[in-house]
């Protein structure tokens, strides 16, 4: 249930990537995550539907991309889906293997308005 | 008006990975071990940081955050042990790092081998919040089931030690040592495993050397 304090510090994070662009507002915001991020898209969605209204992302959209478990095996090289998690390589055998995608909660991109264009700031 | 797309490709976490980055830095350089212990509620953590502090008695080799929702009770019964702050969360699920911080100010300058940091009782969310751990230990009673492992994955597939408590429940609760193992070692092969029973001290030794093991492991690559 800590969906809510992750959602508060993705908030701050695009409130300050607006900021540090000029941005007006946000139009959307693409996150990813997957099996292992220890994140419910459903819980990030309404946690992000109670908290955004409240700050200076109000309005924006939340994109929520979700990506299957990906890991690489460190003995033959051959990157794999991780199925049920069960972290063997499905070519050699081995459980030598390294989580390369689908462990975390990340911040893809954010798409924002801006009523200035770069040279009328200049 | 124009729109802009702006790529940020980064962990939501990653601030909070930084600061425990620094802090297991700066712990290694201090030559103090953090072990960050979690479990669900009532698995035995406390127990056994109980049997961990008699067996080392006197050696003045452990100092203990210990998280909660609510009340002092783990620090009331850690403290006579070993220099011990309750760490209370107010409700959160999981330990975060600001509050680790402000544990270690109250801690003070701790000269001891090893930081234990005994987490909230959830085997969910904690998964998720690298405190600046040299070690995480996942405790799982034999009163939990041996099914378990593969049910809460990322908290098995982040750790590196398995303590399995209440083995003097064995004979009565249909929980296979074995088969838990296994099962965890499907998600995390390379998790070691260590059964106890923090009331009579029976694995108790072999956990402590476990620990003192990894301490110097940690040393040695500090040194090299």
């Amino acid at each position: 249930m800590h969906e809510a304090s992750l959602v508060r510090t993705l908030l701050h994070k695009v409130s300050d990537l607006l900021t540090e662009h000029q941005g007006d507002c946000v139009e959307t915001i693409t996150v990813e995550l997957g099996p292992l991020s220890g994140v419910e898209p459903l819980l990030v969605q309404s946690a992000f539907e109670q908290l955004a209204p409240q700050s200076p992302v109000a309005g924006a959209q939340l994109v929520i991309n979700e990506v299957a478990l990906g890991a690489k095996c460190r003995q033959c090289h051959v990157d794999f889906e991780v199925q049920r998690f069960k972290f063997l390589c499905p070519t050699c055998g081995s459980n030598d293997v390294q989580v390369v995608r689908g462990d975390e909660f990340r911040l893809l991109s954010i798409t924002i308005k801006q009523s200035l264009t770069d040279q009328a700031r200049v | 008006m124009s729109t802009q797309t702006i790529p940020v490709g980064q962990d939501i976490l990653s601030p909070a990975k930084q600061a425990a980055q620094e802090l297991r830095a700066e712990f290694t350089r201090r030559g103090i071990f953090i072990v960050n212990i979690v479990s669900s509620p009532g698995a035995g953590k406390t127990s056994l940081l109980e049997a961990t502090a008699r067996h080392w008695v006197n050696q003045n080799k452990m100092s203990v955050l210990v998280g909660d929702l609510a009340t002092d009770r783990d620090a009331q019964r850690l403290s006579p042990l070993a220099p011990t702050v309750q760490l209370t969360t107010g409700g959160a699920c999981h330990l975060e790092m600001p509050l680790i911080k402000k544990g270690l100010g109250e801690l003070g300058e701790i000269e001891t081998n090893f930081l234990f940091i005994e987490n909230i009782g959830n085997l969910v969310c904690p998964a998720s919040h690298d405190l600046g751990e040299h070690l995480r230990v996942v405790v799982l009673s034999t009163t939990e089931g041996d099914d378990k492992p593969g049910k809460y994955p990322k908290m098995f597939r982040t750790s590196q030690v398995l303590v399995i408590t209440k083995s003097d429940l064995l004979p009565y609760v249909p929980f296979s040592v074995e088969a838990a193992v296994a099962d965890a070692r499907l998600i995390q092969p390379n998790l070691q495993a260590v059964t106890v029973c923090a009331r009579s001290g029976e694995g108790i030794p072999e956990w402590c050397r476990l620990l003192d093991n990894a301490r110097e492991q940690m040393l040695a690559t500090r040194d090299a």
